[in-house]
């Protein structure tokens, strides 16, 4: 019986394709609309989230930050305190972190950049390198996704022991060494302020302009700088500071960590280490609560064209009400014949509810159809057009463009509510015939 | 002697048009009808008898007295059970045929099976049989726009026909026909109750086609003034 309603309902629907299109039109442009953002929206939010993980965008920052007055009268007097040495998070309190979570946290990933320099060939003029130096931990290179070329990475010995060793990125060896094995060599770098630094290539990266940024096209390949990672505390020293602890660091994750977990955990540890500390504290920061934003912002959309849709249901399943009271008052014969071949007053019910839910249905899956491709089609010109508009980052952007399979259930599943609810009353009333009356109608 | 299977005791049909207005169709009827018997109704216009056929047909409530179809009392049943009544034991044909005009013929056959209770597998050849009974099985895929008058009552008849009911009720089913088809129509009535013992109840104004049945009940202004069979049934 229910097959038989379903084949009867669409006969009847495509027995008046233009009439039964045109009361669907409200049903269509509602879900495709929604269809479209939400394929939009998604896609966004796809590709950010995959983007950002590959980019090791996934990350907790730390950071040691002054207590800011609480009152706003206090403002106009305070000044941002000096650090001392006894403020900068110690090599002690992050092992004691580690050691609290270690299901969570692995290791720390801290930088800092001495500044530029450059490292001349002796024998040729001509070659020479522009770098970067950084003083990093050993976990810099796995924190950043970088990948070895060659050689070993910078070791907790190196950092402790302010070995004056360093890495090169393998775009910058193959330019200034040529077919000769860097590792072992030395490197001399005269800094900016002219003083000169030596040290001795232990391991080679595989440079990822991506992640360092700021590629300036205009500049020669040959001039262009790469970075040359050094232990972190070898660069405290040799900037002649006393600081042997760190202002500012990321956490490395176990794969399973949940980033939001690690983050509280994370500064309420340190809420307890800088309890005495009058002046400073420490600030826990993740990449996911500005990807957060960016979420409520797109769910915001999502909500505010999901009500544009609801209207456009209700507005499309009047429609179909309407159209169903005039199908069944111009079937009242044929409700009349099938009540004396022994239709039930349910049955002619259920045949006219179902005959509105085909119809909505029918028009949510056109919806569904058109929402999906133009969502698809927008969502890939929107990625065309970032991946041109950051040509030098296109290869890191992970373009994720899909219909979401919420969006499309739930779809289906409102289009058939508004065709129960605007298809009852029709399809009641036509059930409350007396059959001898549609009989005799003419 | 059997239970009949149409029993109509003081039946009376008053319709109210509103308070003051009572008006009295049937004047409390008494007939029976037995199994195998042909008969007809006339009468002119006005004269109650399509009242009379919605009441047999439990298309319609009488307003008292019994009516007990094969021996069940119709009248107090809900209209679940009357619509189950119509469905397997009464066969209607209609004079404007009444094919579902989106079905094909075949389609049309199958409606009661439809609002049947029971799913058997061999409904589409039970449909065919009755098809090719009605000499339409060649037909079967036509819808009724392309079906001559006689055509589509003969898929109307197999319609009628497919729940092997207990009376067939034909009003006026030679009326929408030229007399050459609806002689047709009729041959086919009297094969269906010659040839299965088919009880049918024929109602219609013309006497020439009453005169083809066994037994003629004559209704004049909601009563019966002639029933030729009434005694022979009874003795």
């Amino acid at each position: 019986m229910f097959i038989e309603n379903i084949k009867e309902a669409i006969t009847s629907i495509f027995s008046n394709k233009m009439r039964s299109l045109l009361t669907m039109l409200g049903i269509i442009i509602g879900i495709s609309s929604v269809i479209i953002i939400t394929t939009i929206g998604g896609s966004i939010q796809s590709t950010l989230t995959a983007t950002m993980n590959s980019l090791g965008g996934n990350t907790v920052q730390v950071y040691v930050d002054a207590r800011y007055p609480e009152n706003e009268e206090d403002w106009d007097t305070w000044v941002y305190p000096e650090m001392t040495e006894d403020d900068y998070v110690t090599q002690e309190m992050i092992d004691g972190l580690i050691a609290a979570y270690p299901d969570e946290i692995t290791g720390i990933a801290a930088q800092t950049y001495m500044g530029t320099g450059q490292i001349q060939d002796e024998a040729d003029a001509d070659n020479y390198a522009n770098v970067n130096i950084a003083g990093v931990t050993p976990e810099y290179l796995a924190y950043m996704k970088l990948e070895m070329y060659a050689g070993r990475n910078l070791t907790d010995a190196d950092n402790k022991g302010q070995k004056k060793v360093c890495l090169i990125a393998d775009t910058m060896a193959s330019r200034y060494f040529g077919d000769k094995d860097p590792i072992g060599e030395t490197v001399s770098v005269t800094g900016a302020d002219g003083s000169i630094y030596d040290f001795v290539v232990v391991g080679i990266y595989v440079y990822n302009q991506a992640l360092f940024g700021q590629v300036d096209t205009s500049i020669p390949e040959k001039d262009r700088m790469t970075e040359l990672l050094i232990p972190l505390q070898t660069c405290f020293k040799l900037q002649n500071s006393d600081q042997t602890g760190y202002d500012y660091f990321n956490l490395l994750l176990t794969p399973l960590a949940d980033v939001e977990q690690a983050t509280a955990d994370t500064l309420a540890y340190f809420e307890k280490q800088y309890a005495n500390n009058e002046n400073f504290q420490v600030s826990v920061y993740n990449m996911a609560s500005s990807m957060g934003m960016i979420n409520t912002v797109l769910n915001v959309i999502t909500v505010a064209v999901s009500g544009i849709a609801a209207i456009s249901l209700v507005v499309g399943g009047v429609g179909v009400m309407n159209i169903m009271l005039v199908s069944i008052t111009e079937r009242t014969r044929e409700i009349g014949v099938r009540m004396a071949l022994g239709a039930k007053r349910s049955t002619i019910r259920m045949q006219f509810v179902i005959e509105a839910i085909m119809l909505c249905l029918i028009g949510g899956i056109i919806g569904i159809l058109i929402g999906v491709g133009i969502g698809a089609l927008l969502g890939s010109i929107a990625g065309f057009v970032i991946q041109n508009m950051y040509a030098e980052y296109s290869s890191y952007i992970i373009m994720s463009v899909h219909p979401s399979a919420t969006a499309i259930m739930l779809s289906l599943f409102f289009s058939m509510l508004t065709g129960v609810f605007f298809g009852y009353y029709p399809a009641n009333k036509a059930s409350k015939m007396e059959v001898i009356d549609a009989l005799r109608y003419e | 002697m059997s239970e009949p299977v149409i029993r109509m005791e003081n039946i009376i049909k008053t319709y109210y048009l509103g308070k003051p207005n009572e008006l009295e169709i049937l004047h409390g009827i008494n007939l029976s009808v037995h199994e195998g018997e042909f008969v007809s109704i006339v009468g002119e216009s006005g004269s109650g008898k399509s009242t009379l056929m919605n009441i047999i047909g439990v298309l319609d409530r009488q307003t008292s007295g019994n009516y007990y179809l094969e021996g069940q009392d119709v009248g107090g049943m809900s209209d679940e059970v009357r619509s189950a009544i119509r469905n397997r034991r009464i066969g209607f044909v209609f004079q404007n045929f009444n094919l579902l005009p989106r079905a094909n013929a075949l389609k049309n056959v199958m409606i009661p099976l439809m609002y049947g209770k029971e799913r058997t597998r061999d409904q589409k050849e039970r449909a065919m049989e009755m098809l090719a009974m009605v000499g339409m099985e060649e037909r079967a895929t036509h819808r009724p726009n392309e079906l001559s008058g006689g055509q589509k009552q003969r898929v109307a008849i197999a319609r009628a026909m497919i729940n092997d009911p207990a009376i067939i009720l034909a009003d006026e089913p030679t009326g929408a026909l030229d007399s050459k088809t609806g002689h047709m129509v009729m041959d086919l009535f009297h094969k269906l109750h010659e040839e299965q013992g088919k009880t049918i109840v024929l109602i219609t104004h013309s006497h020439e086609l009453a005169s083809e049945t066994q037994r003629i009940v004559t209704l004049l202004d909601g009563e019966i003034v002639a029933d030729n069979g009434g005694e022979r049934a009874c003795s």
